[in-house]
């Protein structure tokens, strides 16, 4: 039998490589490489929600209704209404940047612990921003 | 160690440049079935195999270094665990992995050999060989200083990868092509020649597109890692490119001879012997073009020219601003400048006329080297080594203050308490224009070394390096404040000079912040108050504190007095909201204090952070002066970090 003919010449042989090559990598981007994008999204998703459950479950350990979160931070006073509390703060993780801001009080006897000027540590508690109260204070 | 890892670098640089440039010049030169041509075919391939393993080889010696370096330690070349680290964990060492996998694959494919009889499959396999090459070099690019630029990353990558793929068209193909001239200038090689004048034809032109853009890479490297001629001349970076620039001249020049004398006579009835010289021509022109890949080596080891700190190695600098500060030196500069143009203009004309050309070439030249002659000497300014070095504190209210200390100990009783001299000797001002215009490397030398002609004392041994820069942000500070005097409560639009110095805002025991942080982002009004003087004016920012903050200002109250319990002194009706100052107000009070010396001060400091207006006694108004600000159409650029 004569060989020659069933083998294919060089020049055959690196395009089809050369082509394999290329639809292997872009069919790889395309499957993998988007898939991995997917999975680190899903990853920062996951992070995030822990974190939530995280302020969900102190808030409940604290008596909280079912869905509010808790958070914690770190500010000064800057005024003091009966309900209502202006705070200079830090990074609240999860909710805001740091500036300043004014807070519901939950317990109008806030304003007999804390004086404007008072660096403190807080507890705020809600479900979102706007409705995110303060429930508990000390000195910082 | 550094010229070991320099060696190894550039042996990894010149087997991979020229295995790409082999196979370059092999498709360019094109298939043939003379037998000269094809054996030569054979030698440059047999060559290139070895190259590519030496590539290896040496790739791999590279990584062990890199590795021992990364680590710190000697022994961690040898233990796989650091190495796996440094190849998979790091980012060059993942790039290191893309091309030696690729140069693993070229090498399988050039150790089969196939049979390439036919065109096709020649072209098919020497275009691979080609591709796997240049894909390799070409990724050196993804792990080199360009892509340390931020930002712009992806433009640097792109204009080093141009610079990697020139070098190896042009750099690469010398020696086959050195090596297919010698052959056919031989008397057996006779009937290869018409093919390697051909071979040399295409080669002259691509090596020309090749030069062009590797000039142009080149100069654009250069802009974005060099950025000033100090950085030339004065960093090791500089200085490298410098010398690959010397020894690209007599390669242009032999390029030329080769491409103007040599290549027209190849066709020629001394078409043998001009093939010969131009074969030792392309061999000299090769070896020289090694020596430019280890200067290339060299200049991956060194540190980017922007950043390290440039010594100045001349005497003098030129300095424009002569013209402002001496007037008599204006005209001369004109006459100097004119002369020059004429010069160039008869320049220019002796290439469009026949003749005398040699004599209008004569005076031109000797009129532009008169012009600049006397346009250029009034110019020439004493220079130091430390000239452009850029002071590594920035223009900062503690940097200022402590300056201030400093300057009060030991400068003050020879130049005044304000720099404009003392009782018993008079220095010229540190106030005047001529005193701000000087670099801050300069006044860092005459601090450092003094002036002995005049009687100034060195203060190395006295005052750290630290200090010393920092008097020098605090002279910079007196010659803005001096200027200042003529800036008060109105905005002067599209006039933005006086650099509000960056200051520190700390709140209580909270994560201080920094006045630069507002950049881009509000204006700042900097109230500097003593109670309880300034009481009025502060319940009156308090109450329009909500106004001034929806229109773009955050007002930033500092007390002029001890601060902890400031927020509490201000008390609770009505509430002050704004940011208030309640450590670290000293420097702040003893630096804008230099601009405005009162018990209560104000300043408007745009988005760029550039002060505008000053309020020096009170205040008010401010919400006209704000919406000015508001109005502004083309912003300044953002100022300096640093004073310079």
């Amino acid at each position: 039998m004569n060989m020659g003919r069933l083998v294919m010449p060089v020049w055959q042989v690196i395009l089809v490589l050369n082509l394999t090559l290329a639809v292997g990598l872009g069919l790889g981007y395309a499957g993998w490489g988007r898939r991995a994008e997917a999975l680190d999204r899903e990853f920062e998703a996951a992070r995030a929600q822990v974190e939530r459950l995280e302020r969900e479950r102190q808030a409940c350990t604290t008596g909280a209704r079912a869905g509010q979160q808790q958070w914690e931070g770190r500010g000064v006073v800057r005024a003091i209404y009966p309900q209502l509390l202006v705070i200079t703060h830090e990074e609240i993780r999860g909710l805001l940047p740091a500036r300043t801001t004014s807070f519901r009080a939950v317990s109008p006897t806030f304003h007999e612990s804390v004086q404007v000027g008072d660096p403190i540590r807080f507890s705020l508690r809600g479900t979102v921003v706007d409705d995110a109260a303060v429930v508990a204070v000390e000195l910082w | 160690m550094r010229l070991f890892l320099l060696a190894v670098l550039w042996v990894h640089l010149a087997s991979s440049v020229l295995p790409m440039g082999a196979f370059f010049m092999l498709v360019l030169a094109g298939y043939s079935r003379i037998s000269t041509a094809r054996q030569w075919d054979q030698t440059v391939v047999a060559w290139s195999r070895l190259l590519v393993l030496v590539a290896i080889g040496s790739g791999i010696g590279w990584l062990l270094l890199r590795t021992a370096g990364f680590e710190n330690r000697l022994q961690a070349a040898l233990e796989p665990r650091a190495v796996w680290h440094a190849v998979l964990d790091t980012w060059p060492g993942l790039v290191w992995l893309a091309r030696h996998g690729l140069l693993v694959v070229l090498t399988a494919f050039l150790a089969m050999r196939a049979n390439v009889a036919d065109k096709r499959d020649w072209i098919a396999a020497r275009g691979e060989a080609l591709a796997l090459a240049a894909l390799a070099l070409v990724l050196m690019s993804g792990s080199s200083h360009a892509a340390a630029i931020t930002p712009g990353t992806a433009l640097a990558v792109a204009v080093d990868a141009t610079h990697l793929l020139g070098t190896g068209v042009w750099v690469g193909a010398l020696m086959p092509l050195a090596l297919l001239l010698r052959a056919a200038s031989r008397g057996a090689g006779a009937d290869a020649r018409p093919y390697a004048v051909r071979a040399a034809r295409r080669f002259s032109g691509a090596a020309l597109i090749a030069m062009l853009l590797l000039m142009a890479s080149g100069v654009m490297n250069a802009l974005v890692q060099i950025e000033s001629l100090a950085a030339l001349v004065g960093t090791t970076h500089g200085r490298l490119l410098l010398a690959k620039l010397a020894v690209l001249v007599p390669i242009l020049g032999l390029a030329l001879m080769n491409r103007t004398r040599i290549l027209p006579a190849l066709s020629g009835s001394a078409g043998r012997a001009a093939m010969r010289r131009l074969a030792a021509f392309v061999g000299v022109e090769a070896g020289l073009a090694l020596v430019l890949l280890a200067l290339a080596g060299a200049m991956t080891l060194s540190t980017p020219a922007r950043h390290d700190p440039p010594v100045w190695p001349f005497p003098f600098r030129l300095s424009l601003e002569i013209l402002t500060d001496v007037p008599a030196t204006r005209w001369r500069a004109w006459l100097g400048s004119q002369l020059a143009v004429v010069g160039l203009v008869v320049l220019i004309a002796s290439f469009l006329v026949s003749r005398p050309r040699a004599l209008m070439r004569a005076g031109a030249l000797a009129l532009v080297a008169t012009g600049a002659g006397v346009g250029l000497l009034p110019l020439v300014v004493d220079a130091y080594p430390t000239t452009y070095r850029r002071p590594p504190l920035t223009y900062h209210a503690t940097s200022i203050a402590s300056g201030m200390a400093v300057y009060r100990e030991h400068c003050a009783a020879c130049h005044g308490a304000t720099g404009a001299g003392g009782e018993t000797s008079a220095p010229p001002p540190l106030t005047s224009p001529s005193t701000s215009r000087r670099h801050a490397g300069e006044l860092f030398w005459l601090v450092t070394h003094g002036i002995p002609q005049r009687g100034m004392p060195g203060f190395a041994e006295r005052l750290g390096e630290a200090q010393r820069w920092d008097v020098i942000n605090f002279i910079r500070a007196l010659g803005a404040a001096e200027g200042s005097k003529t800036l008060e409560g109105q905005v002067e639009l599209d006039r933005a000079w006086l650099v509000a110095p960056d200051v520190s805002i700390s709140v209580g025991p909270l994560a201080p912040g920094v006045l630069r942080d507002y950049r881009g982002r509000r204006m700042v009004l900097l109230v500097l108050y003593t109670l309880p003087a300034s009481r009025p004016r502060l319940i009156e920012l308090a109450r329009t504190y909500d106004v001034l903050s929806v229109t773009g200002v955050e007002v930033i109250a500092v007390p002029t007095h001890r601060a902890a319990d400031a927020i509490r002194e201000l008390g609770a009706s009505p509430p002050v909201l704004f940011p208030v100052v309640t450590d670290g107000e000293r420097d702040i009070v003893a630096t804008y204090g230099m601009f405005a010396p009162g018990a209560h001060a104000e300043f408007l400091i745009d988005r760029q952070g550039y002060i505008r207006a000053i309020w020096r006694a009170g205040g008010g108004g401010i919400q006209a002066q704000v919406e000015k600000l508001n109005e502004e159409k083309a912003p300044a650029p953002f100022p300096d970090d640093h004073v310079h």
